[in-house]
């Protein structure tokens, strides 16, 4: 579920220029909206990292939109993704935050979705808008990207038992554990 | 010597900067590990065995998946292909995928043998010699004929469809003792009714004076004039920039045993490498293709024994690649990562989770001319899977869906939904033309593995595989593998039962010449 970065590097031509113009636009880039804010000390992403995950696990949950449903925010997803990131190889930790830049930029959103603004700084259409076309994109590497953001935010915020009511599973049985 | 008790399950991280000494050092606890652990102990040799996993007990199994995937599997749960087209669950933890697993439990098909018989060269390793093995390995993991009260709902819609085309289902036997049918084996089994190698080999082993080391990661095989000499270890301890080295010296051999994908890496790691090149090359995942379909009814398929019914209707399908059917469990974070799609049109398709039966299809690869994928391994440790998705694979996921809605159809499903990024909403067969002419390619349609095979195949010539019918490494004489990297093609079957009988094949032989 996480990208890599020679992943990153090798799909050729295309992915390789919107990664180049996408890692520099990034950098120059003013930081996106930042609304929502680690709950603690943040181990591998930087806040701004921090702040795109954030942004893109918003629209990827229903929790924004439906109500009754948990926010991405509220489960403390990319939290959670920074501790997840602590325990991977360093290289695959380095990779999925390459994505975020990627991801963020002016450049990517204009190619890839017709959206010259960093993602965190486009409305909630826009932004779903840039999910979808990473999603269905040509390119292999944005398809991988996309997967790999959506993946972690499924995982993280499914697997928080303050969701398991709405998707009508009752959770694991109690088991005495002083059986067998 | 003396600072170790024997047999007993040790942390290597409260030993750093240990060296010890031993007859056989063996890397891995699970299925291959665990036994070969065993036969060797109980033949006299004093044995090792370095698991990278921690030590999880029943106590520990607490059925959220949010715990299991990250303390129990690969990379946290995280393992897949480079391109991140295929999921790969696999086990890391004392008992390796044998904890995890959904107790399947099948011999090696005759027509798999005969074809590495044929198109493998392998000789010397069939059905009669390895038959005494399979009953041991029966008999000692409790696997009896398949349970019809084993059949939760969601394998009762595979069981009935399949019936109603003529389809051939069978009930799976499954190494299980007094199950409680919670439905829990991939998270660890919390009543210890699952018999994996942590509960029945590695007792074994220990009791017959063997030690096992967890957190020991193995990084490097050491050689020393055309043998193996011993495995150094990473340990990783709190607090410390770089992981502590722990090493293990075997007199006689060094088995491995981290499983398809870890072995052939730390093969290539240490640069032991073969003239052919073959080292790391056809690693098989039995690629696995979803389908969803949705009852009027509950299945509650999050519930009961997991994996109880299969169908090997199209395992053969003669010139094109063949693939069984059996089911997964629906949990929701398994099911949330599986199901397409984002925010509200994701939300949907989850919030009928309760009434959603999942059938898979597991292609049989490498019977073919499909090569499987690659590992590799990275100077800085990092392990990478290239899987390209053939012509002939795709072939069969397309028909593989096909043929998994349709029995879902006769099942009485209301609705059928594939994992295509686009999906597919089918109600009857007239809506099966779609399936032909949706985009089928990585990241287009969830994939993933449950099984791992190849990378160190067995074979008679050098120039194509990387150890002997017996395991042993075909450079390196006191080397051996065995676990599942030895399999020449996929198995066409669930595989722990093959890599538990196959080592211990290869174990009782390098037991009776030590």
């Amino acid at each position: 579920m996480t990208v890599t970065r020679r992943g990153f590097l090798k799909k050729g031509f295309v992915g390789g220029a919107i990664l180049a113009g996408g890692g520099v636009l990034a950098l120059m880039a003013a930081p996106g909206k930042r609304t929502r804010s680690p709950s603690g000390k943040l181990a591998v992403l930087s806040a701004y990292e921090y702040a795109i995950f954030s942004a893109a696990a918003a629209r990827l949950v229903p929790g924004d939109g439906a109500p009754g449903w948990p926010s991405a925010e509220a489960l403390q997803t990319a939290d959670k993704l920074d501790a997840l990131l602590a325990q991977l190889h360093p290289g695959a930790a380095r990779d999925f935050k390459r994505l975020l830049h990627v991801f963020e930029s002016a450049v990517t959103g204009l190619t890839s979705s017709g959206m010259p603004l960093p993602f965190t700084r486009c409305t909630p259409a826009q932004q779903d808008r840039r999910l979808q076309a990473w999603r269905h994109a040509r390119v292999e590497l944005l398809r991988s990207g996309y997967q790999a953001m959506k993946r972690l935010a499924h995982a993280l915020y499914y697997s928080s038992p303050p969701t398991y009511e709405r998707v009508g599973y009752p959770g694991p049985p109690v088991v005495p554990q002083s059986a067998p | 010597m003396s600072i170790l008790s024997p047999g007993r399950i040790r942390d290597a991280r409260l030993e750093p900067n240990l060296a010890v000494e031993c007859d056989y050092a063996i890397v891995g606890s699970g299925a291959g590990g665990s036994v070969a652990a065993a036969v060797l102990a109980e033949s006299g040799a004093r044995v090792m065995v370095v698991e990278e996993g921690g030590h999880f007990t029943r106590r520990d199994f607490n059925m959220q998946e949010a715990w299991a995937y990250d303390a129990l599997y690969q990379d946290h749960g995280n393992r897949a292909t480079e391109d991140l087209s295929i999921v790969i669950l696999q086990g890391r933890t004392v008992g390796g995928g044998t904890t995890v697993n959904w107790t399947s439990s099948f011999r090696t098909p005759d027509r798999t043998l005969a074809l590495w018989a044929s198109r493998h060269g392998l000789s010397g390793l069939d059905a009669a010699a390895l038959a005494p093995h399979f009953a041991a390995v029966e008999a000692r993991l409790s696997i009896r004929e398949g349970d019809p009260d084993d059949v939760n709902a969601n394998n009762r819609k595979l069981l009935e469809g399949a019936r109603k085309l003529g389809w051939n289902p069978e009930l799976i036997r499954r190494s299980v003792k007094g199950c409680a049918r919670l439905g829990y084996c991939g998270m660890g089994c919390p009543l210890d009714a699952k018999q994996t190698a942590a509960l029945t080999y590695i007792p074994d082993a220990l009791a017959a004076g063997a030690h096992l080391f967890t957190n020991a990661r193995a990084k490097l095989i050491e050689t020393d004039r055309g043998r193996a000499k011993g495995v150094v270890c990473d340990v990783t301890v709190a607090n410390s920039p770089r992981p502590k080295r722990f090493v293990v010296y075997a007199r006689q051999g060094v088995l491995l045993a981290g499983g398809a994908i870890n072995t052939p890496a730390l093969l290539l790691r240490s640069k032991i490498v073969n003239a052919s090149q073959a080292l790391g090359q056809r690693t098989f995942l039995h690629p696995t293709v979803p389908l969803v379909s949705f009852y009027d009814e509950p299945i509650e398929g999050f519930y009961g024994a997991p994996q109880s019914v299969a169908c090997h209707h199209f395992a053969d399908r003669g010139e094109r690649v063949g693939y069984f059917l059996e089911t997964a469990p629906v949990h929701p974070m398994l099911s949330a990562v599986a199901f397409s799609g984002f925010g509200d049109a994701h939300r949907r398709t989850m919030e009928r989770l309760a009434h959603a039966q999942a059938t898979i299809a597991l292609l049989i690869d490498g019977h073919h001319d499909d090569a499987g994928g690659r590992v590799r391994a990275d100077p800085d440790d990092r392990i990478r899977i290239d899987y390209p998705l053939s012509p002939a694979l795709r072939e069969a996921a397309v028909d593989a869906i096909k043929n998994m809605a349709r029995l879902q159809l006769a099942a009485g499903a209301r609705e059928v939904v594939t994992l295509h990024e686009d999906p597919l909403v089918i109600r009857s067969e007239a809506d099966l033309a779609q399936v032909d002419g949706a985009a089928f390619g990585p990241n287009r349609h969830t994939l993933f593995s449950a099984h791992q095979m190849g990378g160190a195949a067995m074979g008679n010539d050098r120039a194509t595989s990387v150890v002997d019918g017996r395991g042993r490494h075909h450079e390196l004489e006191n080397l051996w593998v065995v676990d599942g990297s030895i399999f020449p093609t996929s198995l066409g079957v669930n595989p722990q039962l093959s890599i538990y009988a196959h080592a211990r094949l290869f174990a009782t032989e390098i037991a009776r010449h030590h």
